[in-house]
């Protein structure tokens, strides 16, 4: 029986990799020149010579090499068939599988610190290309980008969109604020492609007052911000997950006032208001909540 | 909309200008408008100049003289060195208005004794505002070899609400504007090599955080005759991390991938040797007045991603993390207490796989594995075991649809240390508390997206995503947590008659905890099996965050290429509750309250409306001219700020200055531009 399903799981392979190195045997052959192709494109060649991509003084410039044909191939077979989008040219068409596209892309820009942890990137796993993002002839900026920052990312980051329209949130929509500042959407080791090797190294960058290293330490404060706070946006003020009292509660309930139950009656509008209640609830008197060097029980509970 | 001035085929110079007049009427709440924004009355410019040819110079400004201006200029020569200088400014307006019955607001000295008439108290606002100081520069010529080097400081400076407790008994508090007098410089160096087969490169970063003000002074308003109380503030601090990264070329469409990193973190306090406690000013012993901050971590990545045969990608990866506390054990003898810091640090190693297979008939499926292990210093819960798996398979088999289906699962195991103490000891009770951040659990995770291109100028896409996370073990604290959220969007552009933009969002989070209330001085009771009495039981709390956001734009070309109307509407809502439940048995409600009158119907519930209409219209092809009118409306109400009081208690055992209070504006802003380019 294991040997009928071995037997059955290697053809398998065999047939997915006949399938597959079949598209890598078609080629194109015969180089007919940029100024061949305006004669068509006369639009797209003026935007592409306007580009980084068209900078003669760049010496690894695609106008420096075979122009158009450095991305899309050689042109013969195209120019020969009269034309026609993906007819016997490379197009970067939704048909032509991702990979394929962005290997175009990373015969040039590999070579770079940029693009040097694609491979590892989470965007190249989803199925990714370079050109997403970016227009390979005319962009909205010297990288190409087809979009701003950060409508271009909401185009397939449609939760983060609504996050960063909440009533906390950090200054994205205003502009303030660039994705990248805090993503490498090339690639990164970090969780979510962040531009660190963990959640609070990035946000130390900065909220440098948050690094301590303090005496008294909270320690789900110190092992990732994202414990209580939502990076994009929230409905909580501080971009809090939760609001307290119930966040801390979620974690301290011990006898006194962090169990006790905290209800509408306890409100500015309640029949017996309470300071654990209002404003900022817990924070009022815990307000070194990141960390204290406060004495004795007033550094250890963060009141001082 | 560029022109270009072509003097000669080499060179490009471009010049873009606009000033925009702004009118603003606001009614209410101006720092709510403005929270990361400043529009007001006035004259806007902006400006961008380039000149392209061997080298380049890019320079733009925007919003020149306001609190949000930008400038930034790239500068070098191409393919042989390259900089940049930049100066920003991001405000974060918090509060206007506030009050307190201080004076020396804006120092670190609050002066004052306390009084209910809030009409004699200070006004202020609570606003902080950050100005960053960048430059660097990267040296291209030395390929394959480069070097990257920048320079910044950040300058924080302002006024943001803290508190105090009072110092006598429990129960009282005040609210403080504390001064913000911030400053960061960093310097990040990086040395590299690339050219295939091999990437390597080294980076310093170094970074100091200065703060002006460790100690806020302010006289205690609960303890007899007001003394000079303090409250310990964010100390100076120091980091430096260095970096290594490298990725190589192995046969079989291979790489293998390294990251290390090496990072300390330092900083001194001088410690405070005494604190009011009991109304009484009490000293303390310290084993050192000074405690000096060590925080060491390290990290290693290594990830091996192949390609072995076309239809199959292949990533292995290993991480390892450690936080490791170096810093001072200070004992604190207080009376008959002592007091030592405890030293928290963890470590976490993350290890798996994700295959990715590229089907037939454009199907790709990919099938993940993690494995991540945490130990942390932490008596609770010393160690966690997660166990993640996750499949996702995308399809694109239609040039006019992609299809993508998901699911993640985590199995968190917990290390779950109980105290051993009798059950009689007020410690028994954390028998039962399991904190979420650690505790065990099991995650699932749905997915769902479709996006369509039925033409070539529609795109239509839209998401699913649901998440339910099972805190098994808990007994008290956080049971479940559960999101729902859908988003859409759409494109459309109608030939040259219009285009449109649409979106559209729905999330729904739930939360279920439970929890024990216990009388502070309470003997027995601590387990949550036992049966209630009038102040012991147990109570429960459902929270629900419903959020919902959509908007709608459209630009439409009156006269082609001469007049544009530009229309745009934006809508965001939340509306959350929480419904409380006491489990008294027999016992009844505390006077006043029944089960229903407890709950919350108002937590963070606002509403944003947004309105803009533009009108672009292009005298020549230098000249532009817009004008426009935009209008926004934002309502709040929270159970925790309605009906705001600045003093609660007789005698007074709160004094809060306002912060976050009133949040709703309405707000009119006509504008008219004139973009003029050359």
């Amino acid at each position: 029986m294991r040997k009928k399903i071995i037997t059955i799981i290697s053809i398998l392979f065999l047939i997915l990799f006949a399938i597959n190195t079949q598209k890598s045997t078609e080629g194109y052959v015969g180089y007919v020149g940029s100024e061949i192709c305006k004669g068509c494109h006369e639009g797209i060649y003026n935007s592409f010579i306007k580009s980084i991509h068209g900078k003669k003084p760049l010496p690894d410039s695609p106008i420096n090499k075979e122009g158009c044909e450095c991305c899309h191939g050689p042109g013969t077979g195209h120019v020969e068939k009269g034309g026609g989008k993906g007819v016997a040219i490379f197009a970067f068409d939704r048909k032509i599988d991702t990979k394929e596209k962005s290997s175009k892309c990373l015969t040039c820009h590999e070579e770079s610190k940029v693009l040097a942890f694609w491979d590892i990137s989470k965007h190249r796993s989803e199925k990714v290309s370079c050109d997403n993002c970016h227009s390979v002839h005319v962009g909205i900026d010297r990288n190409l980008l087809k979009e701003i920052e950060p409508y271009l990312c909401y185009t397939c980051h449609r939760d983060i969109r609504s996050q960063a329209n909440r009533q906390a949130h950090h200054p994205i929509r205003e502009g303030k604020i660039k994705c990248s500042q805090c993503h490498n959407p090339m690639g990164s080791f970090g969780k979510k492609m962040v531009r660190a090797d963990s959640i609070n190294e990035l946000c130390y960058i900065c909220h440098s007052e948050k690094r301590g290293p303090f005496m008294w330490e909270h320690p789900p404060v110190s092992e990732d911000c994202l414990n209580c706070h939502v990076p994009h946006g929230s409905n909580h003020t501080k971009l809090l997950a939760k609001k307290p009292p119930p966040l801390c509660q979620s974690c301290h309930d011990v006898r006194g006032h962090p169990g006790d139950i905290y209800t509408r009656f306890e409100t500015f509008r309640g029949a017996s208001t309470v300071n654990r209640m209002v404003a900022r609830a817990c924070l009022n008197c815990h307000t070194n909540i990141h960390g204290s060097n406060g004495p004795s029980v007033r550094g250890s509970h963060f009141l001082r | 909309m560029t022109f270009y001035c072509a003097f000669a085929e080499e060179y490009h110079i471009k010049i873009d200008s606009e000033v925009t007049g702004k009118l603003l009427n606001i009614e209410g709440n101006e720092a709510k408008f403005n929270e990361y924004r400043d529009i007001r009355d006035g004259l806007y410019g902006s400006v961008h100049l380039n000149y392209d040819s061997d080298f380049f110079f890019d320079f733009k400004a925007s919003d020149i003289g306001y609190d949000t201006q930008h400038y930034r200029l790239d500068s070098g020569k191409w393919g042989s060195f390259k900089y940049f200088l930049q100066y920003d400014e991001i405000p974060h307006n918090i509060t206007y208005g506030a009050r307190s019955f201080y004076s020396g607001i804006g120092t670190g000295d609050l002066v004052g004794i306390p009084n209910t008439n809030i009409n004699t108290w200070s006004t202020f606002d609570y606003s902080i505002k950050r100005k960053n100081y960048t430059g660097g520069v990267k040296l291209d010529f030395l390929k394959p070899f480069y070097v990257d080097i920048s320079i910044s400081r950040e300058e924080k400076s302002g006024l943001k609400p803290t508190a105090a407790e009072g110092g006598i008994g429990f129960g009282n508090m005040v609210e403080l504007p504390e001064l913000i007098d911030y400053s960061t410089n960093s310097l990040k160096l990086e040395v590299g090599y690339a050219k295939n087969p091999l990437f390597g490169s080294l980076s310093l970063f170094y970074s100091v955080f200065d703060n002006d003000n460790e100690i806020l002074n302010f006289n205690n308003p609960f303890i007899p005759g007001n003394p000079r109380d303090l409250l310990t503030l964010p100390p100076d601090n120091k980091y430096y991390k260095v970096a290594f990264k490298s990725t190589v070329k192995l046969p079989m469409n291979s790489k293998f991938n390294i990251n290390l990193g090496y990072a300390r973190t330092k900083s001194d306090a001088t410690l405070l040797n005494s604190y009011y406690g009991d109304g009484v000013l009490k000293s303390v012993s310290l084993s050192d007045l000074v405690f000096s901050g060590k925080i060491d971590t390290q990290n290693y990545d290594f990830i091996l991603t192949s390609n072995p045969v076309l239809f199959l990608d292949t990533k292995v990866f290993y991480k390892y993390y450690k936080r490791k506390n170096k810093s001072d054990t200070i004992t604190t003898t207080d009376g008959t207490e002592t007091f030592i810091n405890p030293l928290f640090g963890h470590n976490k190693k993350r290890y798996g796989l994700e295959l990715t297979f590229r089907l037939p008939a454009r199907l790709c499926l990919i099938a993940a594995y993690n494995h991540v292990m945490e130990k942390r210093d932490r008596e609770d819960v010393p160690k966690n075991d997660d166990n993640i798996y996750s499949v996702d398979l995308k399809w694109n088999g239609l040039d006019f649809m992609n299809l993508k289906v998901g699911y993640e699962k985590l199995h968190r195991k917990a290390e779950f240390h109980a105290p051993d103490v009798a059950q009689d000891n007020p410690e028994f009770i954390e028998t039962f508390v399991q904190r979420f951040d650690v505790a065990s659990k099991d995650r699932d995770t749905y997915k769902a997206s479709i996006d369509i291109y039925p033409i070539e100028n529609l795109t239509f896409g839209i998401g699913y995503k649901n998440k339910k996370t099972d805190y098994k073990d808990v007994t008290l604290g956080l049971r479940e947590a559960r999101g729902d959220e859908i988003n859409i969007n759409v494109d459309y552009t109608i030939g040259e008659f219009m285009k449109l933009a649409a979106y559209w969002d729905y999330e729904m989070i739930q939360y279920y905890q439970f929890q024990r209330r216990l009388p502070f001085n309470a003997t027995t009771g601590f387990d949550p099996a036992t049966p209630p009495a009038p102040s012991t039981f147990n109570w429960d709390l459902k929270q629900k965050d419903r959020s919902f956001d959509y908007g709608i734009g459209a630009d439409i070309p009156i006269i082609s290429k001469k007049l544009t109307l530009r229309l745009q509407h934006d809508y965001v809502k939340s509306d959350g509750t929480a419904d409380y439940t006491y489990y008294l048995g027999i016992n009844p409600l505390p006077a006043g309250r029944t089960q229903d009158n407890i709950d919350i119907s108002n937590w963070d519930d606002y509403r944003l409306r947004a309105y803009m209409v533009k009108a672009i219209y292009y005298v020549t092809k230098k000249i532009s001219l817009s004008a426009g009118y935009v209008y926004e409306k934002y309502t709040y109400s929270d159970a925790l700020l309605d009906a705001y009081q600045y003093i609660l208690g007789n005698p007074p055992n709160t004094y809060l200055t306002g912060a976050y209070k009133d949040q709703e504006y309405k707000a009119n802003i006509i504008f008219l531009a004139v973009a003029y380019r050359f």
